[in-house]
């Protein structure tokens, strides 16, 4: 409740500062200036309900602040988070209560732009792999749940170097690298802990087509005295014209002795009836050796933005895996 | 028949001259140093992508939201609809990233083009200011 109070009391005292300075219009989603320094100021929360065969569950999954601001060549970037903040789940008639007050930090790097080609970031930052995760946000995104394929087969996060190269002409050339060698900035925040990754990507787009290519070794810390080195390759493409979206992400995992995830993918059609209303469909599918798990799953989802950065979304899950099934709600907004 | 096929386009030619005659021309302008750069690059630069040209720092400059020039440049320059790049805004805004600063009037685009080198804006080619370098048409 304190943090909430903060919260409220934080962004109140912004908007009141904001209101005087007349160039600074505050609009929804697009953060706010601290006076007139170097500074912008936002965040972003989002509940879900989630119903599945012998249980249901609602959750404050995110509360997230937000700071950046640019000087000269110099970019900078913040985002703390809690995770799962208030967790209510009822399974059977069985009721628990979670709550995790720890802040996460989500993301936090300082960026210098070499020149109209180069770039270089140091610090954490979200792998610059495939689409999904450039932006994984739920208000972002246009599901309330994300791919599978987009959560097993590298590292959410990478704490270390990033250079990305970019060419402008009538179509754009990006090759991207990660470098890490050091342990994670919040190593209990991401999907992998992981102490090492190299990676490359390359990405072309022309017109409304983007294409995407990334390989990448990571080492898979499992314990103090056990780790492994994952290698993955992601081939990506999205189609994002003005009424449809196409996007699909590609990928396989493999370990020196042979294929941790055989395969990894995902084919989501999007179509905007509306700025409001967009519908989705989604087909994916895996197969895992080293878990022995393998699912296909069909999902078809309607997002409700009443203004571009509130997202009011429903989804229901058909799995291969039946008990898997499962109708998701959600409501996000990015302030 | 002959006769009212060659009405008939007389008729279209007069129709293509009036809309070529009423159709508006835009500019991109820039300072006189600048160096000329393709539309590609352009989109690139209102799109916040391109930052730096050499040692140069990039300005772009919009015109207000409902100006009749900028619902212009959008759609035959960056060839993206307005709620599209209002998204497409609040998506970098979570990558921290802000938009191009936007000027009231044509008048202001051209004097804040002068004065700041790297500054990038757009307004109707007639109201140009002579010290300023055209780096683009484009006409509706």
């Amino acid at each position: 409740m304190k943090i909430f109070l903060l919260f409220i009391c934080l962004f109140a005292a912004l908007l009141a500062q904001d209101s005087q300075t007349e160039k600074n219009e505050y609009t929804l989603g697009e953060g706010v200036q601290v006076g007139t320094l170097p500074l912008y100021l936002g965040g972003y929360f989002s509940v879900d309900y989630t119903k599945k065969q012998n249980s249901e569950r609602y959750r404050i999954d995110d509360i997230a602040f937000l700071a950046y601001g640019d000087y000269n060549k110099f970019s900078y970037l913040l985002e703390m988070e809690y995770k799962e903040f208030y967790t209510y789940t009822n399974f059977n008639t069985t009721h628990t209560i979670e709550r995790d007050t720890r802040l996460h930090t989500e993301r936090l790097y300082i960026d210098y732009t070499v020149n109209e080609n180069f770039m270089l970031r140091g610090g954490k930052y979200y792998s610059p792999i495939g689409f999904w995760n450039l932006l994984p946000i739920n208000v972002l995104r246009d599901t309330t749940s994300y791919p599978v394929s987009t959560r097993i087969l590298f590292p959410k996060f990478t704490t270390g170097l990033y250079a990305s190269y970019n060419q402008y002409s009538d179509n754009e050339l990006q090759i991207d690298i990660i470098l890490q060698h050091n342990n994670d900035i919040d190593a209990n925040y991401n999907n992998y802990i992981t102490d090492e990754h190299y990676g490359a990507g390359v990405s072309y787009a022309h017109n409304d087509l983007k294409l995407k290519l990334n390989i990448g070794m990571f080492d898979n810390v499992v314990s103090d005295t056990l780790s492994t080195h994952l290698y993955y390759a992601v081939a990506s493409l999205q189609y994002d014209t003005e009424h449809y979206k196409i996007t699909s992400e590609f990928g396989t995992q493999r370990n020196s002795k042979g294929f941790t995830t055989k395969y990894a993918a995902y084919l989501q059609g999007g179509y905007r009836f509306s700025d409001k209303h967009l519908g989705i469909v989604r087909l994916e599918s895996y197969s895992q050796t080293d878990t022995n798990r393998k699912d296909n799953i069909a999902i078809v989802g309607y997002t409700y933005r009443p203004l571009y950065p509130v997202a009011f979304k429903a989804e229901y899950q058909f799995h291969s895996l039946h008990d898997e099934n499962q109708f998701l709600f959600s409501w996000s907004v990015l302030f | 028949m002959v006769g009212v096929v060659l009405k008939k386009r007389y008729l279209f030619l007069i129709i293509f001259i009036i809309a070529t005659v009423n159709a508006k021309e835009y500019a991109v302008v820039v300072q006189k140093g600048f160096a000329n750069i393709s539309v590609g690059k352009i989109k690139a630069i209102y799109l916040k992508k391109l930052k730096y040209l050499g040692d140069t720092k990039l300005v772009p400059i919009n015109l207000g939201a409902q100006n009749s020039v900028r619902r212009s440049f959008e759609k035959k320059v960056l060839k993206i609809n307005h709620s599209r790049l209002k998204s497409y805004w609040i998506k970098q805004h979570y990558l921290g990233q802000r938009p191009p600063i936007t000027l009231k009037s044509q008048a202001a685009v051209n004097a804040f083009v002068k004065k700041v080198f790297g500054a990038i804006g757009y307004l109707e080619a007639s109201k140009a200011d002579k010290d300023l370098k055209i780096i683009y048409r484009w006409s509706d």
